[in-house]
């Protein structure tokens, strides 16, 4: 009986085995080229998932409040989720989509990386979509002032 | 010349990197601006880090990240100290930027 478990569970090791996390890695400016020229976030998410519902847990987005120079924002993402790629949308810039991490399984989700904001007067969200290898999508938010126009800096 | 600075550091099986890629990531509006022509925007559009041949890091990216963009990231069950990391990043007009840094 046990030995019986323990070769399903093997064969079950080896299907997996087969399609690694790393076998979906993608160039997603060629695979979804909608996605980088979609200027809303909502539109961007939607180029980049579908219409997917947005679970607001497991990812969370640091900032300063307010970023000195619009140039060069530090935005860091971290997240435990097992994930297949790590989307960066913001709400200030002509186009919505910064970045797209892909995941895979030696992937750590604590991502620093400096962005240009453009100051729009109002204050800036960063919205960043974690597509968990669960087939759910999670998101976490970041809202913070930028004081100088980035694009034009 | 190195396209990429790296840094590397092993600690408790993960290694931690800090990379800045030079390159002048003009935005489409910056490039109107500056010449007048927008076709004159470039910026980096894709970058893998691999060591030992395999992908630790894999990044699409648009016009917004910042000149000579700097990035940190953590990888694991990969990489011994002397490795290297080699990063390679190719940009709007097909030009590809590369760089290495050990693991130490």
């Amino acid at each position: 009986m046990e030995r019986r478990n323990f070769l399903s569970m093997t064969l079950g090791a080896a299907v997996l085995a087969v399609v690694p996390a790393s076998v979906q890695a993608e160039d997603w400016r060629k695979a979804k080229p909608t996605v980088w020229t979609a200027k809303t976030v909502n539109d961007a998410i939607k180029a980049m998932y579908g219409d997917v519902k947005l679970i607001e847990e497991g990812v969370t987005v640091t900032t300063p409040d307010v970023a000195a120079s619009g140039g060069a924002v530090p935005v860091n993402v971290k997240s435990d989720i097992k994930a297949k790629n790590v989307a960066v949308f913001q709400n200030a810039n002509p186009e919505s989509a910064v970045i797209v991490f892909d995941v895979n399984k030696y992937s750590i989700i604590n991502y620093d990386m400096k962005m240009k904001l453009k100051s729009v007067g109002d204050p800036i969200t960063i919205t960043v979509v974690v597509e968990g290898q669960d087939g759910k999508h999670y998101v976490g938010y970041r809202t913070l002032d930028v004081a100088l126009g980035g694009c034009e800096g | 010349m190195a396209g990429f600075k790296i840094k590397a550091k092993l600690k408790n099986g993960v290694v931690s990197v800090k990379a800045m890629a030079k390159h002048e990531m003009t935005t489409y509006d910056i490039a109107e601006k500056q010449t007048g022509d927008r076709d004159n925007a470039n910026f980096i559009f894709h970058i893998t880090a691999t060591v030992n041949g395999e992908t630790v890091w894999e990044v699409s990216t648009s016009q917004f990240l910042s000149k000579n963009p700097i990035f940190k990231y953590k990888f694991q069950g990969i990489g011994a100290k002397g490795d290297k990391i080699i990063m390679i990043a190719t940009d709007r007009k097909g030009k590809t930027i590369k760089g290495k840094g050990k693991i130490k």
